[in-house]
């Protein structure tokens, strides 16, 4: 007989299959997976090239030859919409990924260690948090000029306070608990205690909030997009898409339309999904629903 | 023979958490206790007596104010003395679910002393078996999560994690709370038979009364954080010195209600530690309370019989049989 020695929690299929058994997670997942696999499969799927230009079919309404129709020159919408996904999906994931763990570690550390390295970073939490996050984006991005990379630094560092006071909070409550005593009783050192003892217990709600998260981040970057602050025009991004269709809103009302439609699916996809995970995240839960 | 626990004039405050002061709440006070080798020893008090304050101050989960633990005849200091008091020496706590941690399996948790210490584990799966078969599991055990066990099995594991590294002493912070009469049993006849086994020394903390009987050669009664009354357990249960045993005794069940004293009963609550009352601090709740216990702290000092009490009439109460509970 084996047991896991470094069990990677339990019941992975058990917690799959609650999260599928959720009309609202499974709706998640399925539109989460296809944007997924539209970003993928970019390269095979997008029926044109999204950044040819093709003047002459300019402002062609949705067809059989361009399912999306064209924007002002004349590339196929389509294709940029599933290159946009690409992008989208790609600064956000990252993005969140990098403060994710930075969130993880930091908290983890002001919620454990000792009391003036927690009110240390709390402050830095407090001071990066109040600034207001489009004017902190734009004096960023004024000092380093407009990128993905530059983009990616303006989210990650305007997400992680609140990843980190949240996996914080969730710490200083479990440190008291009875099983973090007892292993300090059996002398495990700090470094066992958070990582293997700690770091599993907080990282739940994390996920959820991460995955409630990336929706924003993705309007963020659309928005710093249509604002000419974040991703370079050529690139389909669907902030730029937007921005662009909007000076011929009156032409070609196609374009904004077909630009927002991914926007607003995709912010339902992780939004259900993350409401699914939060229902069958928690390990006592696991496999049934608490109503 | 030097005994494997001994604690010397130990103060604990509690931190009040105030910014500039240091000032703590009070818990213990000037508490001695030994535990010799091989020896089970009962720490009994209300709750608020400072019992499980005393467990945590003995394993370093608590800071000691005052006074000095000694481990197996020298003073616990520093890293390293503590790491080596955690290897010898293992708690059980009060809750046993609550203190498996939640996200890894019973093989994993009974063996992670090994991982902790670094000691030999060439057959993780293996120790854990044998281990779980200890206490009584069966080897499907090992691959539970703590929250699919029942209180007894946590128990047990509790128990098993606790022998992992065959320790010396182990601190039991009620080991019956929460189980079944009959659970109650074969988990208290499981620790005798270990101890009989392996040589461990017992230090129980509980107001489990019948416990206390059933368990320990020797007893220690707590009253706000001062020993009030020390000695071997048959003498004390048949003759309290104190008169705060004495109620406890008086107040246990019995199966025959007329024997119970009435007149021995203590009344109200415990004061705050905040405002320890003067002179002899159980006078506003002792039944015999005189002007000199309001005046005059006693100490704890040997009665005729060779017990420890802190009472001034400790002798004269037990002369005239006052406190005498009824027979057992």
């Amino acid at each position: 007989m084996s047991f896991a020695l470094d069990p990677p929690s339990r019941g992975r299929r058990g917690m799959g299959r609650a999260l599928l058994g959720d009309p609202m997670g499974l709706a998640g997942l399925v539109i989460v997976a296809a944007f997924v696999a539209m970003a993928l499969l970019a390269p095979c799927i997008a029926p044109y090239d999204p950044v040819a230009l093709d003047v002459k079919a300019k402002f062609v309404a949705p067809s059989a030859a361009h399912w999306a129709g064209t924007d002002h020159l004349g590339r196929d919408l389509l294709s940029r919409i599933i290159w946009g996904a690409r992008l989208a999906l790609g600064i956000a994931i990252t993005s969140v990924g990098i403060a994710g763990a930075i969130g993880l570690v930091l908290g983890l550390v002001a919620g454990y260690g000792p009391r003036w390295l927690d009110s240390l970073l709390v402050l830095v939490f407090d001071s990066l948090s109040s600034l207001p996050m489009i004017f902190f984006a734009l004096a960023v991005i004024t000092v380093l000029g407009p990128g993905t990379a530059t983009l990616i630094l303006v989210i990650v560092l305007v997400s992680f306070p609140a990843y980190a006071r949240l996996i914080r909070t969730q710490t200083l409550t479990l440190a008291g608990a009875d099983f973090i005593l007892a292993e300090r009783a059996m002398g495990a050192g700090a470094g066992r205690i958070i990582f293997r003892h700690l770091l599993p217990n907080v990282v739940g709600p994390l996920v959820i909030l991460i995955c409630m998260d990336i929706p924003v981040i993705i309007m963020l970057e659309a928005g710093l997009s249509y604002l000419n602050l974040g991703v370079k025009p050529p690139s389909p991004s669907w902030g730029n898409i937007l921005a662009e269709g909007y000076t011929s809103l009156r032409q070609a009302p196609h374009v904004v339309i077909v630009a927002g439609i991914p926007l607003v699916l995709a912010t339902l996809g992780f939004t259900f999904l993350g409401e699914g995970l939060r229902d069958v995240l928690d390990p006592r839960g696991a496999g049934r629903r608490w109503t | 023979m030097t005994p494997v626990l001994d604690l010397r004039h130990v103060d604990v405050d509690l931190p009040l958490g105030g910014f500039l002061t240091r000032a703590g709440l009070p818990i213990l006070r000037d508490v001695n206790l030994s535990v010799g080798r091989g020896e089970s020893v009962a720490l009994v008090g209300e709750s608020g007596s400072g019992k499980t304050t005393l467990a945590r101050a003995v394993m370093g989960l608590q800071a000691v104010t005052a006074g000095e633990v000694h481990f197996d005849g020298t003073a616990i200091a520093g890293r390293d003395g503590f790491s080596r008091l955690r290897r010898d020496a293992a708690m059980m706590f009060q809750d046993a679910t609550a203190s498996l941690s939640p996200r890894l399996t019973v093989g994993y948790l009974v063996t992670e002393p090994f991982r902790i210490h670094r000691q030999p584990l060439p057959d993780p799966a293996r120790m854990a078996r044998d281990l779980l078969a200890t206490v009584g599991l069966p080897p499907a055990i090992a691959d539970r999560y703590p929250h699919e066990l029942s209180g007894g099995q946590a128990r047990r594991v509790g128990v098993a994690r606790a022998l992992a590294l065959r320790p010396r002493l182990v601190i039991a912070d009620e080991p019956t709370a929460g189980l079944d009469v009959s659970v109650q049993a074969e988990v208290l006849n499981l620790m005798a038979d270990l101890r009989r086994d392996m040589g461990l020394a017992y230090l129980i903390i509980t107001h489990n009364l019948a416990l206390v009987r059933h368990v320990a050669d020797r007893i220690v009664v707590l009253y706000l954080g001062r020993v009030v009354e020390e000695g071997p357990t048959a003498q004390v249960f048949a003759a309290p010195a104190h008169p705060y045993t004495a109620s406890l005794v008086a107040a246990e069940p019995k199966p025959d209600p007329r024997k119970r004293r009435a007149d021995l009963a203590i009344r109200g609550e415990m004061p705050s530690v905040l405002r320890r009352p003067a002179g002899c601090e159980f006078h506003t709740r002792c039944p015999l309370a005189r002007d000199l216990c309001r005046a005059t702290a006693p100490d704890l000092r040997p009665t005729t019989s060779g017990r420890l009490a802190r009472c001034h009439f400790a002798d004269h109460h037990q002369e005239q049989g006052d406190h005498h509970a009824l027979e057992n």
